[in-house]
This record gives structure tokens, sequence and C-alpha cells, in this order.
């Protein structure tokens, strides 16, 4: 054992999720997230966080988010937003605009909401298409939004990814180049490491149904399960439907960067992963609600059922 | 990590029948009189020596400092039992060990202990931190040399 892994490394709790980020090279043993963050790289990492949640969380009132909810107009946002945007647009047309942005409104109509009612408050509610709600408009000061009514807007499908991928692009900025970013169920390592991931069974948390290797690239996972609040409802909504999917169960998607393997990860309950794979350098895992397992050719790592 | 030898701890060891001398080289290194073994480098291909191993392992949540304990059984380098004894200082801290608890312990039974490897399991992350840390220093100590 180095002396790395008597450190314990940084965890804290954010956006709903607990969260760990640990500091190691290529020396730190796979069983350790590495060394903890200065009190000033966390501190810093913090704000990050609390930033991106004071612009795109729809479950608080004063972000960014809930005010295009309130009332149309031309919003410029965040410097962030353009990649997450634009890989909204890829993901919307690679699953024939089942996976859209646009499904705030749908989750709320189920119960998902600010105020977690997680009652259902009518029939399935599918979202408005985007060409009627949404046009953005790339300015030279960055990306501008146009709505022309209020629009619910809900980036629950990658946003935690994202955070994960800003959250290290942060540390990187820092002179942290080597670092473990686990956000529970989105994680991403960088550096000359190597770590293992196990793939937990959503319905058994159990059993692990697989090891996944990762070398600076990410891996997240998405389940039904992990945010149910009634039979079968939870957070996984078809958009042209407004109802939750119910024929996959769980996903786990690498890419190089979380944004993309969380996306993808989401999009995988809604297209063929055929599909997605000719547009996104990702390899899979999935597992459909008969219990059958599927995974990628070029998957790095094990499974076990 | 922190190693120390709690009330809890004793209690747990004395419960279970196991070989002598191995839980008495573990016990020592919970005491901190052998640090040295813990921290020597555990080939991949190691070999282990039979018996029932324990360790404390510690992490930090939202909370604060929680401890968990890991007992062992160790048969030819296969992992045949598990036990987890939780000390949570909150509710929710106990929610989420006993989700750990239960499910690490499946996940285990029957691997090889090397295969327990892992940097991050998913679902049960604040926790996994403190057993993989407990399953690191039995690994130093059950390490045949």
């Amino acid at each position: 054992m180095s002396s790395s892994t008597l450190l314990e490394p940084t965890a804290f709790e954010a956006i709903g999720a607990p969260w760990r980020i640990g500091v190691g090279g290529a020396a730190t043993p796979t069983s350790s997230l590495g060394a903890p963050l200065s009190a000033d790289d966390r501190a810093a990492v913090l704000a990050r966080i609390e930033q991106f949640d004071r612009d795109w969380s729809r479950f608080r009132d004063d972000s960014l988010v809930a005010r295009i909810a309130r009332e149309p107009g031309s919003w410029s946002l965040p410097a962030d937003a353009e990649p997450l945007l634009d890989l909204y647009e890829r993901l919307h047309a690679a699953t024939d605009a089942r996976l859209s942005p646009l499904v705030g409104a749908s989750l709320e109509r189920l119960g998902y909401d600010a105020a977690y009612r997680l009652l259902p408050a009518g029939d399935p509610l599918p979202a408005p298409r985007w060409q009627d709600s949404l046009a953005l408009r790339r300015t030279p000061a960055g990306l501008v939004l146009d709505t022309a009514a209020p629009v619910l807007l809900d980036v629950g499908a990658a946003g935690k990814g994202y955070l994960v991928d800003l959250v290290g692009e942060l540390l990187v900025q820092r002179g942290l180049r080597d670092t473990v970013v686990d956000a529970s169920g989105d994680v991403r390592v960088r550096g000359e490491r190597s770590i293992r991931v196990a793939l937990e069974n959503p319905f058994d948390p159990a059993k692990a149904l697989g090891v996944v290797e990762l070398r600076d690239q990410a891996l997240c996972a998405s389940a039904t399960t992990r945010r149910a609040w009634g039979d079968g409802l939870h957070h996984i909504i078809d958009a042209i439907t407004g109802r939750p999917v119910d024929a996959v169960v769980a996903t786990w998607v690498v890419a190089d960067s979380a944004l993309v393997a969380d996306g993808v990860a989401t999009a995988m309950f809604l297209a063929d992963p055929a599909r997605l794979c000719a547009v996104f350098a990702v390899e899979w895992v999935r597992l459909l609600a008969d219990g059958r397992l599927e995974a990628s050719a070029g998957l790095r790592g094990e499974l076990f059922a | 990590m922190t190693r120390m030898m709690t009330g809890r701890a004793r209690t747990t060891a004395a419960r279970v029948a196991a070989p002598i001398g191995a839980t008495a080289a573990l016990l020592g290194t919970l005491t901190g009189c052998a640090t040295a073994a813990a921290e020597a480098e555990v080939p991949v291909d190691a070999s282990y020596r039979d018996g029932t191993y324990q360790a404390n392992g510690t992490y930090e949540s939202p909370n604060g400092s929680e401890n968990i304990i890991v007992l062992i059984e160790l048969e030819n380098d296969i992992v045949t039992d598990v036990e987890i004894t939780t000390n949570p200082n909150n509710p929710t801290t106990a929610n989420y060990q006993g989700q750990f608890a239960s499910g690490i312990g499946d996940l285990v039974i029957g691997e090889d202990i090397d295969k327990l490897d892992v940097t991050v399991v998913a679902g049960s992350s604040l926790t996994s931190n403190g057993f993989r840390e407990a399953i690191a220093a039995i690994k130093a100590d059950a390490v045949e040399s």
C-alpha cells in the first residue's frame, strides 16, 4: 500500500447525491480513490457545483431554468450550456425525439416535481416538440435561447455527468491532472491510472453484474429503479408519449466524457444501441426487463451474469 | 486509514470461532503495533493464509466520521464468508450501511479475494471505501510471506 491509501478521498453531498473525489496517479492502488482535495480545491469544487445547480436545477425557484419556465424571452445561457445542449440536439436526433430536454412538464405531470409530490396529476403528457418550443442562437457573446412560451427544461439525462466533467476540468486548471470524480453512478478518471467499477444489479444491490475498467474515461449508470416513486413511475421518460419506459431496466455507458456517457446511458433506454453507437464512440451494457444482459463487444471488463 | 480497536470490534472478534494465530496476527495490526505489515505491497497473485480476519474501516460521510468492521473467512484464497458490523452515527448512514452490508457479502462470496479490488461500487459509494480499506488491511495481514 502506498501512503495515499491511508488518506480518505474528499466526500460530500451535492445535487441530491453523495460525491467522492480522490487525487492519485498510476501508483495509486486500484482499491483507493486517492487522496483528498485541499481545503481550497474542495471549496472551489463546491462553488462550481453550486453555480451549475443555480443555472440548471428545476428543483429550485431561483435557477435560470425556473425563470425560463415562468416567462418567454431571449435567454443568455451560461458558458457551460453549449456542450450540454449540443449533446441534447444529437441525442434528440438519434432517438427520433424520444430523448428531449423538454420532458420537464411530463415529469411534473407524473409527480416528479420540485415539491417531490410524487403523485400523478393526470394522464401522461407528451413533451412539447423541440422545434415548436426552443430556438438556439450561437452569438459572439455565447449561446442564446429563444422561447415563445414558458418552457420547463430538464437536463437530468446528462446534467450530472456533465457536472462530473466540469469538476474534473476545474481541478485540471488548478493543477490536479490525476483525479477520480465519483458522483454516485457517474464516474470519471483522469490521468495515467486505471480504475475498476462494479456494475450494481438494480434489482438487488447485493449483486454486481460485472466490473468495467476505465482509464482516462467516464462510466455512467442509469436505472429505472434508482428514482422510482410508484408502480411503473420513474424518471426516464419517452418524450413522444410522456410515459416512463419499461423495456429496459438499467444501462451503463463508457465514453471519453461523462457528458456523453450520461446522455447515451439515458438514450439506451429509448433507442437501439447499434444506432447510438453509429453516432457516439461508446461501449455499453444494458439490462432488459426480461432479465437479459447485453453488452457491446469492445467493453473492457467482465460480466458475471 | 484509522485503525483503532473499539469495544464493539472486540465483541465481534470474540464471537467468531477463528484460528487463533490468524486472528491474533490481525489484532496485532489493529492495535497499531504492526503498521509495517499493513503497508507492505500485496502481490496480485498472492497466496493467503486460511483463517478469519477482521479490520476496521473508517470514512468521512456528510454526517461526519463513520466506521464499519469487516470480518472475512479465507479458505484456499477464496472468501467463504463476509460479516460486516456497522456502527452508524445516524439513521441515514444506517440505511446506506445496511444496503451495503447486505450487498457486498453476496458479491464477494465465492470470488477470489483479489477480484474484490474495485475502485467504485455504484450505489453504495459512501460505504465502499471504508470496506475497501478494511479489506486492504486484511490482505496485507493474510498474505503468505
